[in-house]
């Protein structure tokens, strides 16, 4: 709890929270003092004990059995997911061979023409440079397969995402249940959903895209439901008033209102959405993602990067086409002429595409690639050579992981293991009961407890220690950088546009430049997880700084305070909400990057999920796959600020 | 601060004959929010309580206590109060947008309350339309299609209902701003589409919850002018919510105060200031400069036969402060005829006399009690 711990203090104001910190710690001691010697009577020991463990393999392998036995015979499978999975498979190899089928110059030329309606030349000129790049480096056909899967699974989780959140929109009760769901699905690291699909659908293309709706859907409908409850109540009054029925109003009124959060959430998917079909090449989604992880299993930087950069692409081109249409929202005129306009595009791709069919070149030209992996895997191997060790007084990157790993990862992870398992489960309360409420404490401590019983408490005291040594870089860089752009205009604007592009990128990504930098181990993981969750951390301090009351602020300069009393003393007070958003946000990212980083040598848990899966060894790969779910649920309620407290905190401020 | 819009006001009412049926009449209405509202209007105990009494006992908040009252038909029905007061809630009730605890209300002697959802439905898009404090405008449509919006609930075909908005927009005065979105306006433009969208189902009724009162004082003086003027020329009903004591006395024909959900007078402007009900009314009416509100009529004496022959005339609906004009322009007693005969003389004393508040005219007038029985406030 060690980077916990001393993080708390900086964010929250002592004064405060004093009194009221006083009286939780107060409350715990006593009934620590109570029950620990209690417990370690009986379990005397430093790791879970034994005692208290559920071995699952059992049931959940008589489970795994039974469903790979039934597969082709049980009517559940029969009649309903054999359904669902062929008509994915089905729709999949459609949207496929029709990319295929309209050739490099159709796609092209279709994306660029969506992009000029949606957000005008510019980005049009984007997009088309965009699939030029992944054609240049021979990866059309992967990026194809990796857009058929995201065109259905996009589509699958926007109608699933829509309709959930039109029910939580309009019912309370609805609402009341789905959202709990939502919270926690939010939180999750990916891989936590692969192994139950796998489970289910085996590995393959219906997994694959089944793992990404279950991934993509929840911001959909978490952003419908908001935006059908957030119209202007006038509004609605308003349309009663003229005697509108439910159907009129819902139709002419409440969705219109929403169509703002509608638009964004169809971007978050879409994100979401190609993020998840990327790490879903682990179960078989096959596509650029797959070419990633085949390059990183062997280490092979170049062909990694040629496969990571038209991920890149793809990522801040979809970003920016569905970000300019929801901008551009409002202005444009609607009707008739949208057909007119869909209508034009159509035939002016089917006209491309004739037109490069008819040359003989529906496939992208051999002649017209280059390898980008030998030179890159050239330069990697200088680097390996020159920066790896032994640079003089700075010593090399290799030598910094090493250094990293021994120094900090290795101290945590045996201080941890050291404690005996009632101390952490006491920090986890501590921790969470000082930020939140008793609520976020209980649940923390319980999903804490549940890692023990699954009996995988070591390997997520190695994840947890990876996950506190990069958050404390993670905080301590994402804090100085987000208050050197609250108060510097001129490094904001110039650190804008770099936080939009790494914002966008899929986690698996970041794994590329790593495993190039610093080799494989848990040191390059923490890394990944750093740049990863940086942005998101950078971003909310310095909109949090920046939103501080400037009538605050300026009594507080009217009284003569220096700049360094204004921050201590008004701007990060005032900005506490944020700053433990950010630390929620950031632990939430870390988690989910040291979890993949279990592809590049992490170990620990995100290695079981990858070993369950590569091994066909489901019981491990599940049960990590809880355990996954737990320290998820652990780390977002242990750093979730109670929202009244935190308020309340806020005013005490400026009294 | 000219308060008074003479022309408007008719001389005498006598047009709303008492046997017409009125366009609402409200009787005994109640509206308490909380849990177990129903039981505190039927209980005489409860329903005794003050506000914070109330609360306290029931948990419950009386928006609206015990209210009753008719508009008739051509009228403009102030409702007036501070925040609070209750009187949003009452506006609410009359089309069931807020469903009363007890009471009646009926429109055109049919019960609101027994509606059914068609018929309801039915009231809202043909009978009574509202314009709300802060527009309720729907920011995706243009202006054209806001006010439209009205009629395609109706089920109105596409070029009729534009035809007929682009009329409504004419009207209200915002030719040429067809195609603009309502974030394109400023205020005082999206209250008058508000308006024009209310017009456009040409309802018998308009109702205003507080229409100006997010707009500037100047652009609120404008509006007020544009609800006189198509009172004016429509003779359309109105029932108008307002905290503004001055927009009341501009535009009421009749206002009924409330306060803490009751009404605590009902009256035209002119018995509101010049008779206040009690210390709370006489209160809130003691900025108002009386000779703009009060007219000749409170303030005459009964003349004497030389009086009666000679000196400047005045009809019975002129203000004091026209009275004072004449009388000091001509240096002597004013005559204040009607039809063509005298019924009174006004001179310097008495009108000295409405101005100080002391008036000791002939005979005071229009007052009603607060808890009284329905307020007469049709003679005046």
């Amino acid at each position: 709890m060690a980077a916990l711990t001393t993080t708390t203090p900086r964010t929250a104001a002592p004064g405060v929270l004093g009194h009221r910190a006083a009286r939780k710690l107060a409350v715990l001691a006593v009934l620590a003092a109570v029950l620990v010697p209690l417990a370690h009577l009986r379990w005397a020991g430093g790791t879970w004990p034994e005692a208290l463990t559920v071995d699952l393999s059992g049931p959940l392998g008589a489970a795994g059995d039974w469903i790979i036995d039934n597969r082709d015979s049980h009517p559940l499978f029969l009649y309903f997911f054999g359904h669902v999975s062929n008509a994915v498979v089905v729709s999949v190899r459609a949207v496929y061979l029709t990319l295929l089928a309209a050739g490099w110059a159709g796609v092209t030329a279709a994306a660029a023409l969506i992009a000029w309606r949606a957000a005008g030349p510019r980005l049009a000129a984007g997009t088309t440079a965009a699939f030029l790049v992944c054609g240049l480096l021979g990866m059309w056909v992967p990026t194809m397969q990796t857009l058929a899967l995201m065109v259905v699974a996009v589509l699958a989780s926007v109608v699933v995402g829509a309709l959930l959140g039109l029910a939580a929109g309009l019912s309370d009760r609805m609402d009341r249940a789905l959202r709990p769901v939502l919270d926690t699905m939010q939180v999750l690291p990916a891989f936590a959903y692969l192994l139950p699909v796998v489970l289910v659908f085996g590995i393959g293309v219906p997994a694959a895209v089944l793992a990404t709706v279950i991934y993509a859907a929840p911001p959909m409908a978490r952003l419908t439901a908001l935006g059908l409850r957030g119209a202007d109540k006038e509004v609605l009054e308003a349309v009663d008033s003229l005697g509108a029925t439910a159907r009129q109003r819902l139709l002419t009124a409440r969705v219109p209102l929403a169509r703002k959060e509608l638009l964004l959430g169809v971007n978050q998917t879409i994100m979401m959405a190609l993020s998840m079909a990327v790490i879903a090449s682990v179960i078989g989604a096959g596509g650029l993602g797959d070419r990633v992880y085949q390059a990183l299993a062997s280490v092979d930087v170049g062909a990694a990067l040629a496969a990571g950069i038209p991920i890149v692409l793809l990522a801040v081109v979809l970003d920016r086409v569905t970000g300019a249409a929801g901008g551009s929202l409002g202005q444009e005129k609607r009707g008739p002429r949208l057909w007119l306009y869909a209508a034009g595009a159509a035939a002016a791709t089917a006209a491309v595409a004739l037109a490069a069919r008819l040359r003989g070149r529906p496939e992208w030209p051999t002649g017209w690639t280059v390898d980008i992996a030998g030179p890159v895997n050239r330069a990697v191997d200088w680097m390996t050579a020159h920066l790896y060790s032994g640079v003089p007084y700075i010593g090399g990157t290799a030598d910094w992981a090493g250094r990293f790993t021994t120094w900090v990862l290795d101290p945590i992870r045996s201080g941890l293991l050291w404690l005996p398992w009632w101390a952490v489960l006491l920090a986890v309360a501590a921790a969470a009961w000082l930020i939140g409420t008793w609520r976020t404490a209980l649940t923390a401590v319980l999903a804490m407890a549940a890692i023990g019983v699954l009996g995988v408490w070591k390997p997520s005291l190695d994840t947890l220690s990876q996950v506190l040594a990069a958050v404390a870089v993670t905080l301590v860089l994402g804090f100085a950088t987000g208050i050197a752009a609250a108060r510097s205009d001129r490094f904001e604007r110039l650190l804008r546009p770099v936080l939009d592009v790494f914002q966008t990128m899929p986690q698996f990504v970041y794994l590329i430049p790593v495993v190039a930098l610093f080799g494989v181990g848990r040191a390059p993981a923490a890394a990944a997880a750093v740049v990863y969750a940086l942005p998101a951390v950078v971003r909310i301090t310095a909109q949090g700084l920046r939103q501080v009351d400037p009538a605050a602020l300026e009594s507080a300069r009217s009284l003569g305070a220096t700049s360094a009393q204004q921050l201590r003393q008004v701007q990060l007070p005032l900005a506490r909400p944020a700053l433990l958003l950010a630390v929620n946000q950031g632990v939430v990212l870390v988690l989910a990057v040291v979890i993949i980083g279990g592809l590049v040598g992490g170990g620990a848990l995100g290695y079981d999920v990858v070993f369950g899966l590569a091994r066909g060894d489901l019981t491990t790969g599940l049960v990590a796959g809880a355990a996954i779910v737990c320290l998820g649920l652990m780390l977002d309620r242990v750093t979730q600020p109670a929202q009244r407290s935190a308020r309340k905190g806020a005013g005490h401020g400026t009294a | 601060m000219a308060l008074a819009a003479p022309a408007r006001r008719p001389a005498d009412d006598d047009s709303s004959t008492p046997s017409a049926t009125p366009v609402f009449a409200v009787d005994g209405l109640w509206k308490v929010f909380g849990p177990g509202a129903d039981r505190v209007p039927a209980d005489p105990e409860l329903s005794a309580l003050s506000p914070a009494e109330l609360r306290e006992r029931t948990g419950c908040t009386a928006a609206v206590r015990d209210v009753s009252f008719d508009v008739r038909k051509g009228e403009v029905f102030v409702v007036m109060g501070l925040s609070g007061s209750g009187k949003s809630t009452l506006v609410r009730c009359l089309t069931r947008l807020v469903e009363p605890t007890a009471g009646t209300v009926a429109i055109d002697g049919e019960d609101v309350r027994a509606m059914d959802r068609t018929r309801l439905r039915e009231l809202r898009r043909h009978r009574a339309a509202m314009v709300f404090q802060h527009f309720g405008l729907l920011p995706h449509r243009t202006v054209l299609d806001n006010v439209a919006y009205g009629l395609q609930i109706q089920g109105m075909g596409r070029a009729e209902r534009r035809e007929r908005a682009a009329e409504m927009v004419a009207k209200v005065g915002l030719k040429g701003m067809e195609q603009r979105r309502p974030g394109q306006l400023s205020g005082g433009q999206r209250q008058r589409v508000g308006l024009a969208r209310a017009l456009a189902v040409d309802p018998e009724v308009l109702l205003f919850d507080e229409p100006f009162s997010a707009l500037d004082p100047l652009i609120r003086r404008d509006m007020q002018e544009e609800v006189i003027r198509l009172h004016r020329e429509e003779g359309r009903t109105m029932v108008f919510i307002t905290h503004d004591l001055q927009e009341a006395l501009r535009l009421g024909d009749r206002i009924a105060l409330m306060r803490d959900g009751r009404i605590v007078q009902l009256g035209t402007p002119e018995e509101i200031v010049g008779s206040p009900a009690d210390d709370y009314v006489r209160e809130f009416v003691r900025d108002v400069p009386r000779e703009q509100v009060m007219t000749v009529r409170s303030a005459m004496r009964p003349a004497s036969a030389e009086e009666a022959g000679s000196g400047p005339a005045l009809s019975p609906g002129a203000t004091v402060a026209e009275a004072i004009e004449a009388v000091a322009r001509a240096g002597a007693p004013a005559r204040v005829m009607d039809e063509g005969r005298c019924v009174g003389v006004v001179d310097s004393d008495t009108l000295l006399g409405v101005v100080a508040g002391v008036t000791t005219a002939s005979h005071e007038r229009g007052g009603t009690a607060p808890d009284g029985s329905r307020p007469d406030a049709g003679t005046v």
